[in-house]
């Protein structure tokens, strides 16, 4: 009896400490995505002050930003195309071609840091963040909140981290798509129907453009073999991280949520529209789909476009104002 | 004596020229430079001109109070400015650019979109090139995010 009274006493003081923590937890949690916030739209991020992250990844193109790819800033030419970040907080794959990043906040340093090509530019010049963001109230109290446990809380490491709470907030689940599953009532548009029954159908689109993603985090190798010559191909996608020649060319599925809104596709961008992109697959997939098909098709991938996404003022570039 | 003291002054009026330049440099007075205002105030004094290339002197970003918020305003160690110039007829028109700095165009406080985006040919110093419809009157013209203190702007009807 003694001793389940014990236990019963632990356990109370247990949960209490918890729930104390709760909302303290919460609070830290929120500044961080606050802090994130604000330095995703900060172009202190580069080395001349010109790029931020949302230079390339503009909210109202789902976080593209409408190029083949993006120059550095310094003009280095951009190795691939800009990568919508649409739920991006439940891919294990991250980029187009690397299987190795612990997640988003190793994943920001490849623009912030990254040489191959040049991006943001703060290869050897970390410090330089850290002295800037200093140089700001509103930087310091959040870093202050969000980072309590650090001595010295503005660093890179720390901003990767918020970097990584508020990219993990983007969620889009809100498409015509998204309501007619909720709802379970159908498409509106006929083509949008025929669209949705070959894609999870005949033209297996979601063999690899899995819902509720429409991607199933995977890589592929899915251009015609003989597509460029060997000579001509300059990104070996995945292959360039694991050195192992079977993953030559492999790339990871891109999403479709959104993808009306993030032309141009493909790993390098080279496909203008969607109709050029689904043509682009490897015509074994494909089973030589009609032009009525790729119509409706698209039709369908239309119907993923989520304009509460690219249109919510909790992603927009936030105000000068600082609350805390 | 008070008119010895005229004429005096009337001399120095006429030998008060610019700086005698030698020969060799006399093309460098054809440049038109053009500094920057870093606020509304200011803007009289950036006057551009159309169909005229000019050297602009950009300033720090934290120093520059925006007429309107840019899209794009780059960070603590960036560049920018603001100017002003007057349309006289309604048509296309294209501001060219020595550097990637974000270009905003604003009449009354109202945004002007874009109808064309190009970059400029290779080796030729022109960096981007922005076209917007334009009907006659003032606009703004904000440069921000840019890396570079001075650029080449030019702003010049198309059609």
């Amino acid at each position: 009896m003694k001793q389940i009274a014990k236990i019963a006493l632990l356990m109370y003081i247990f949960i209490t400490q918890v729930n104390a923590e709760s909302p303290q937890k919460e609070e830290v949690l929120k500044t961080k995505i606050e802090l994130g916030h604000r330095l995703f739209y900060d172009a202190d991020l580069s080395i001349n002050g010109t790029m931020s992250c949302a230079t390339c990844h503009e909210q109202k193109r789902a976080f593209t930003d409408g190029n083949s790819t993006h120059p550095g800033v310094l003009g280095d030419s951009g190795k691939r195309n800009i990568p919508g970040l649409a739920n991006i907080g439940s891919f294990k794959n991250l980029t187009w071609a690397h299987n190795n990043l612990t997640g988003l906040a190793e994943q920001s340093l490849m623009p912030i840091k990254g040489t191959s090509p040049i991006e943001m530019g703060m290869n050897g010049n970390e410090n330089e963040i850290e002295k800037r963001l200093s140089q700001n109230e509103c930087y310091k109290k959040l870093f202050s909140i969000a980072f309590s446990e650090d001595k010295n809380n503005i660093n890179l490491n720390n901003v990767t981290l918020a970097l990584e709470s508020f990219q993990k907030t983007l969620n889009s689940d809100n498409s015509l798509y998204d309501q007619k599953i909720k709802n379970k009532t159908h498409l509106s548009s006929k083509d949008a129907q025929d669209g949705e029954k070959l894609f999870f159908g005949t033209a297996k689109c979601s063999t690899c453009h899995k819902a509720p993603l429409f991607s199933d985090d995977d890589f592929h190798k899915v251009e015609p073999k003989n597509q460029l010559s060997d000579n001509k191909i300059k990104d070996y996608g995945l292959s360039d991280i694991t050195g192992n020649e079977k993953n030559k060319n492999f790339f990871r599925t891109p999403s479709l949520r959104n993808a009306s809104l993030t032309s141009p596709y493909w790993h390098d961008g080279s496909a203008k529209t969607l109709i050029e992109a689904i043509q682009k697959h490897d015509l074994e997939i494909n089973q030589n789909l009609s032009t009525k098909e790729i119509n409706k098709l698209t039709a369908f991938i239309e119907t993923l476009t989520d304009y509460s996404f690219i249109n919510n003022p909790k992603y927009s570039r936030p105000n000068k104002e600082c609350n805390y | 004596m008070k008119i010895a003291l005229y004429i005096g002054c009337l001399c120095l009026c006429l030998f008060a020229q610019e700086a005698n330049l030698p020969s060799e440099l006399n093309a460098w007075k054809s440049l038109s430079y053009v500094n920057a205002a870093k606020n509304s105030k200011e803007l009289p004094n950036a006057m551009l001109t159309l169909n005229k290339t000019s050297f602009v002197g950009l300033h720090n970003t934290p120093k520059i109070e925006y007429v309107t918020r840019p899209d794009k305003e780059g960070g603590t160690v960036s560049y920018g400015g603001i100017f002003q110039i007057r349309i006289e007829e309604n048509g296309i028109y294209r501001v060219v650019l020595g550097n990637a700095s974000w270009i905003d165009l604003s009449k009354d406080g109202k945004l002007i979109q874009s109808v064309a985006h190009n970059r400029g040919e290779e080796n030729s110093g022109i960096r981007k090139m922005v076209d917007y419809p334009l009907e006659i009157g003032t606009y703004t013209l904000q440069l921000s995010a840019g890396g570079d203190s001075t650029t080449a702007l030019l702003i010049t009807k198309i059609k």
